[in-house]
């Protein structure tokens, strides 16, 4: 793979992760989640999201109504946690079943695709 | 948590807005910590691995500029997608609209405030304030969508004119013939200058301001003969006819752009002889020392706009095919 070729890859990558944060967010946080709780449970499940764009994308749900977000002041440190609504989990559950049409999908025309 | 930390936080927030700044700063420096604290482990660390873990974490964090941006999630261009169409559909019909208005306008103003009126004079003002015009037309209308941009919603867009209001469907082809549209605004737009041409030879001086130099009475010679005219109407009429076959069809075949080319150089042909063989705009409006400067000057002009009209029309068919 030559540098235009990896450098597109990285391209298409970044656009294939992000539409994957927030459906992965909202899973996640089917369990009361703060900042950095949820990105090591990202990270360990190897999608792989940096902190500058995770929190934003976290407050631009609770904005959409998908997440509430509540402080826990009792622990030594106060810290953000995110639930998911009863919206964010239909829209969760929404995306899962486009998932795994596109997983399905995709690993249809591989299959084809492959000699 | 040191200093670096706070210059850090307070960058992200200095162009947040009021009520949410201290929320967010709070998440910041709670995530901070926790990174810190996760790349230090269990162990006691000390200073210099604390100050060095702090500074590892805001690396990773990054530009805090450009968290910010992520935070105020604004738009980072003056005319974004959804403010695209109105902003075209602005252009297409105000700078047109400005130019007619402003060319008309200066015109007359000209005409009727200048004592001996000159044909440089009238194109270099008009051509000025027409280009000032457009240009003060185009920076309103971008200023003004630039600025409608960041207060929209995605429901006032889909009620903006250049906007859809419906889900795209293949019918929509059929309603928005953009060949057949064109071919049918300039049908009609060259009928409308046909009838103007035709009304030429009719048009008092006085209609245009310059009524005093001839008594108001027409730019044609009254003396020419009444065989010209009905030959220069005679053509026109058969231009009409192409054009009005253009507009009922809605298309234009290639037999009838020959056609069409064959008789505007049969028109221009007429023309030419015409000028060079007599006296056909009004004498009083012609100096008797530059007469026949004047009329080649009248032919060169109709030969320039031939040449330029075959041109457009052969690049536009090749660029319909």
């Amino acid at each position: 793979m030559n540098e235009d070729e990896e450098q597109a890859l990285a391209t298409h990558e970044q656009e294939l992760r992000r539409g994957t944060v927030v459906f992965a967010s909202l899973v996640a946080c089917r369990h009361p989640q703060y900042g950095y709780s949820l990105l090591a449970t990202l990270t360990e499940a190897g999608i792989a999201t940096e902190a500058n764009t995770l929190y934003p994308l976290l407050r631009r749900l609770e904005k959409q109504g998908l997440l509430t977000a509540e402080w826990n002041t009792e622990q030594a440190r106060p810290r953000k946690y995110y639930t998911v609504t009863a919206g964010g989990a239909e829209v969760a559950a929404a995306l899962h079943t486009q998932w795994l049409g596109l997983n399905s999908s995709i690993t249809t025309l591989w299959k084809e695709g492959t000699p | 948590m040191s200093a670096l930390t706070d210059i850090y936080v307070d960058t992200v927030i200095e162009h947040l807005p009021e009520k949410s700044r201290d929320d967010i700063a709070a998440e910041i420096r709670a995530t901070i910590d926790d990174m810190v604290e996760a790349r230090l482990g269990d162990g006691g660390p000390s200073t210099d691995s604390q100050t060095v873990a702090e500074r590892e974490v805001l690396e990773q964090l990054g530009d805090p500029v450009l968290l910010s941006r992520e935070y105020t999630n604004s738009p980072q261009h003056l005319i974004g997608p959804t403010s695209y169409p109105l902003f075209i559909w602005s252009l297409r019909w105000v700078l047109p609209a400005v130019a007619v208005l402003s060319v008309l306008t200066n015109v007359i103003v000209h005409i009727a405030t200048t004592p001996q009126v000159q044909l440089g004079a009238l194109l270099g003002q008009t051509i000025g304030s027409t280009v000032t015009a457009l240009l003060t037309a185009f920076a309103v209308i971008t200023i003004l969508i630039g600025l409608g941009d960041r207060n929209m919603d995605t429901g006032a867009t889909e009620k903006l004119p250049g906007a859809r209001s419906e889900p795209w469907s293949v019918d929509d082809l059929h309603r928005r013939d953009v060949r057949g549209s064109q071919i049918r605004a300039e049908a009609i737009l060259n009928l409308v200058f046909i009838v103007l041409l035709a009304l030429i030879p009719l048009i008092p001086t006085s209609l245009v301001y310059v009524g005093h130099l001839n008594n108001g009475e027409t730019f044609i010679d009254p003396d020419l003969g009444a065989g010209w005219l009905l030959g220069y109407w005679g053509f026109l009429a058969l231009m009409a006819v192409l054009e009005a076959i253009k507009l009922v069809r809605s298309s234009a075949s290639a037999a009838l752009l020959i056609t069409g080319a064959i008789l505007d150089v049969t028109i221009a042909v007429f023309l030419t002889i015409a000028l060079l063989t007599q006296q056909v705009l009004h004498p009083d409006l012609t100096s008797t020392s530059g007469a026949e400067v004047q009329q080649i000057i009248t032919v060169i002009a109709i030969w320039v706009l031939v040449v330029w009209d075959q041109v457009s029309t052969r690049r536009t068919y090749r660029a319909r095919l």
